[in-house]
């Protein structure tokens, strides 16, 4: 079965939007909670992190996953 | 926060000597963990029903296991809850997609492309997109695999990477690390032919 539209479309974004510098899973997995700390504290994320932002912008399972952190976290502050 | 380190003591309790200080730790780190998880993963995947105090078992065992690897970058609690976390969302995770199948894609398959109709879009949109397409599915057919290609036709129809990597007896890494090089591939070609990142987005854009 053919592609569709919309799925050129997004095959078209991953291609242009990938970079050299891309962290993978291990390496998003190993950095996110640190990264996670500066969503709790509300800090600007520095330039060396956007490394992460930057894979959970293309990775559904490690956004997925740190979404669930986040939530259940948020959860345990506001107790 | 880099520079930061965060000093709570946990990991002194959870190895201590005394078992008494090591079981209260643990008692104490997973409560928090089935907080934790009671709230990040209800509803998660279609509400399926899920046991917190297991998955935080084997999660437990998975920190105590890394424990040496913790480098004090964010607090104990936060690093657990991760690992936790990704215990909890794999199980949930393949229950979810045990279903859906990527059975009738083979891997010289997976990526094909149909040209659009260039009679039904005005002219020079319809002939920028049919060149980016027409170089997209030279650049599928010579550089990637059909390993590439049927990660990523996996992706692209909604499949975690995670369940892809049980479809093809990978790892989640590897595949992501598959698809990264075939992304890469298909971006120099582009680029070798002359068309630039930008170029493209743009003319996909003014296509729509």
């Amino acid at each position: 079965m053919a592609l569709s539209n919309d799925q050129i479309d997004s095959l078209i974004g991953m291609v242009t939007s990938v970079a050299s510098d891309e962290l993978d899973c291990d390496g998003c997995f190993g950095r996110i909670a640190e990264f996670a700390e500066y969503h709790l504290a509300s800090k600007e994320i520095p330039e060396a992190m956007k490394v992460v932002q930057r894979h959970l912008e293309q990775c559904l399972c490690c956004k997925d996953e740190f979404n669930a952190l986040m939530k259940g976290l948020e959860a345990i502050d506001s107790d | 926060m880099a520079s930061v380190k965060f000093n709570d003591n946990w990991v002194g309790r959870l190895k201590n000597e005394d078992a008494e200080v090591r079981d209260s730790a643990l008692d104490e780190l997973r409560e928090f963990l089935i907080r934790g998880l009671s709230r990040s993963l209800n509803n998660h995947y279609g509400n399926r029903k899920f046991n917190p105090e297991d998955i935080v078992q084997d999660a437990l065992i998975k920190i105590l296991d890394k424990i040496d690897t913790f480098e004090h970058r964010s607090r104990f609690t936060t690093w657990a809850m991760t690992i936790a976390t990704r215990v909890g969302i794999s199980e949930l995770r393949r229950r979810h997609c045990q279903d859906l199948s990527l059975e009738g894609i083979s891997g010289d398959e997976s990526l094909r492309i149909e040209l659009p109709d260039t009679e039904q879009q005005p002219a020079g949109q319809a002939m920028d997109r049919q060149v980016v397409l027409q170089r997209l599915r030279e650049l599928i057919e010579s550089a990637l695999s059909a390993k590439q290609k049927f990660a990523i036709r996996g992706l692209l129809e909604g499949l975690p990477i995670e369940v892809i990597a049980d479809r093809t007896d990978s790892n989640r890494n590897a595949v992501y690390k598959l698809v990264h090089d075939a992304r890469v591939k298909l971006k120099e070609g582009f680029q070798q032919s002359g068309m630039a990142a930008e170029d493209i987005t743009a003319i996909l854009a003014g296509g729509e």
